[in-house]
């Protein structure tokens, strides 16, 4: 009798693990989100079903599967339906390499970093067929928003990323940690904190979140690319928007804010904390700036944001040789 | 050919993501009701009878600014390896050549920028 190899084993237990951490977030983030922008406005949010309103996101969830799933007349059928798909197939692997502490990986990847990227570019794929696919006209212009904003703001996105890489000379995210201390000052943002900046900017634009949301700014477009979505569908995008969010918060977190390390305990406690504490930031941005106009958003990408990043891996690159 | 674990990780992960997302759309599909007829299947253009298809010709003005970023994307990637051996790579002469590379990126964004894409005109001479 074949005995079932360890790798195996240790996969499927990082996929389970994953996948229940996947839909256990996005049930905590809604209700995180609903609730902050009540209290930011002034009102309780949520309240009535459950305790403070905690049992919300479980019956939004129900009548989310309740409800019709339904193909527009016009629309491409098969296009229509592969888009929300296509946006949450690979954000489980997204997770894959991700150091959520000193021995709680995935899969130690020396590519971990590179994996993560290119695997993150199939939501935009999956966001341009739900536009293109509905055979809406808000939908298309959506679609063809985020297209133009996720492809301008990976390439800063990238470079701040890169200027990481030439310091630390790894992609492997699990590295980067242990290469940062324990203590704040020690953590990679002292030394880089132009190129956090610009990757937690970057990846408010590649996430489409607000204020740079156009794919789906409900005051011009009702609801962009997702538009004749109902039930599930919308409910996919919606679920793979957040595994997204948490991804970048993530990766900004091992890449810049020293992972897993932390002062007196390391571990994942420190890792989830940090990672909440950016999410916290994203969800406070989105009640606080208003939506940017569609040439700012992309001049502010080509602008600012490119001249800079390309400036801070140039700097990166020389005082790495100097040292 | 080698088959690694980290690709079965990858086709297994992504096999968990379908299921993850098809199970909901199964679930749906089998219990939430059929409504048909009317208008249902109108797109949805709140509330107008819509003007014509949405799969129309349309000037879509970010022609130059694609080729902008194929150039960019593409160029970004080369310097993943270099990243890799650079703190090894001995003296500045590394630090030269990445420079030379990254002055020749920047001299797209100059051009493009003094060719006024970025004040989005309707048309690109």
């Amino acid at each position: 009798m074949s005995q079932i190899p360890v790798e195996l084993v240790k996969i499927l237990i990082a996929l389970v693990a994953v996948a229940a951490f996947v839909g256990l977030n996005g049930l905590v983030l809604v209700y995180l989100e609903r609730k902050v922008a009540g209290h930011i406005q002034r009102r309780p949010g949520p309240f009535e079903v459950g305790p403070h309103g905690l049992l919300q996101p479980l019956a939004d969830a129900v009548k989310l599967i309740g409800k019709q799933l339904f193909t527009p007349k016009n629309a491409d059928g098969f296009l229509f339906w592969l888009a929300p798909i296509l946006s949450f197939m690979p954000v489980l692997l997204l997770f894959l390499p991700l150091p959520f502490g000193p021995k709680l990986t995935g899969m130690n990847l020396n590519l971990g970093l590179l994996l993560i990227l290119a695997f993150s570019g199939l939501n935009v794929l999956a966001t341009c067929l739900a536009g293109w696919g509905s055979n809406n006209k808000y939908g298309i212009l959506g679609a063809a928003r985020a297209v133009s904003q996720s492809v301008a703001y990976e390439i800063p996105l990238l470079l701040s990323v890169l200027a990481i890489a030439f310091q630390t000379g790894s992609l492997n995210l699990s590295e980067v940690v242990a290469g940062q201390g324990s203590w704040p000052w020690q953590w990679n943002f002292m030394v880089q904190p132009l190129a956090f900046i610009i990757f937690f900017v970057s990846a408010l634009g590649e996430t489409n979140r607000a204020p740079f949301d156009l794919a789906e700014a409900e005051s011009e477009l009702t609801a962009g690319f997702h538009t004749e979505y109902s039930g599930m569908g919308f409910g996919m995008f919606f679920l793979a928007e957040y595994a997204n969010m948490i991804v970048v918060c993530s990766v900004a977190v091992a890449l810049f804010l020293g992972g897993w390390n932390g002062p007196f305990f390391d571990g994942a406690w420190w890792f989830l904390a940090k990672v909440y504490v950016l999410l916290l930031v994203m969800i406070w941005l989105r009640w606080t700036f208003p939506r940017v106009r569609f040439d700012q958003l992309l001049n502010l990408n080509w602008k600012w944001l490119m001249p800079l990043a390309l400036l801070n891996l140039l700097i990166t690159a020389f005082v790495t040789k100097l040292s | 050919m080698v088959f690694t674990w980290l690709q079965l990780a990858i086709f297994l992960f992504m096999l968990g993501g379908l299921l993850f997302a098809g199970g909901p759309l199964i679930l749906s599909w089998i219990i939430a009701p059929r409504a048909k007829g009317g208008d249902i299947g109108m797109s949805y253009e709140c509330g107008m009878k819509p003007h014509g298809r949405a799969w129309n010709q349309f000037g879509i003005s970010y022609y130059v600014y694609a080729l902008l970023f194929l150039a960019f994307d593409v160029d970004v990637l080369y310097l993943f390896p270099v990243a890799v051996w650079y703190p090894q790579a001995d003296g500045m002469v590394a630090f030269y050549k990445v420079a030379i590379f990254m002055g020749v990126l920047a001299l797209a964004i100059i051009y493009f920028w003094r060719k006024g894409v970025f004040t989005w005109p309707r048309k690109i001479s």
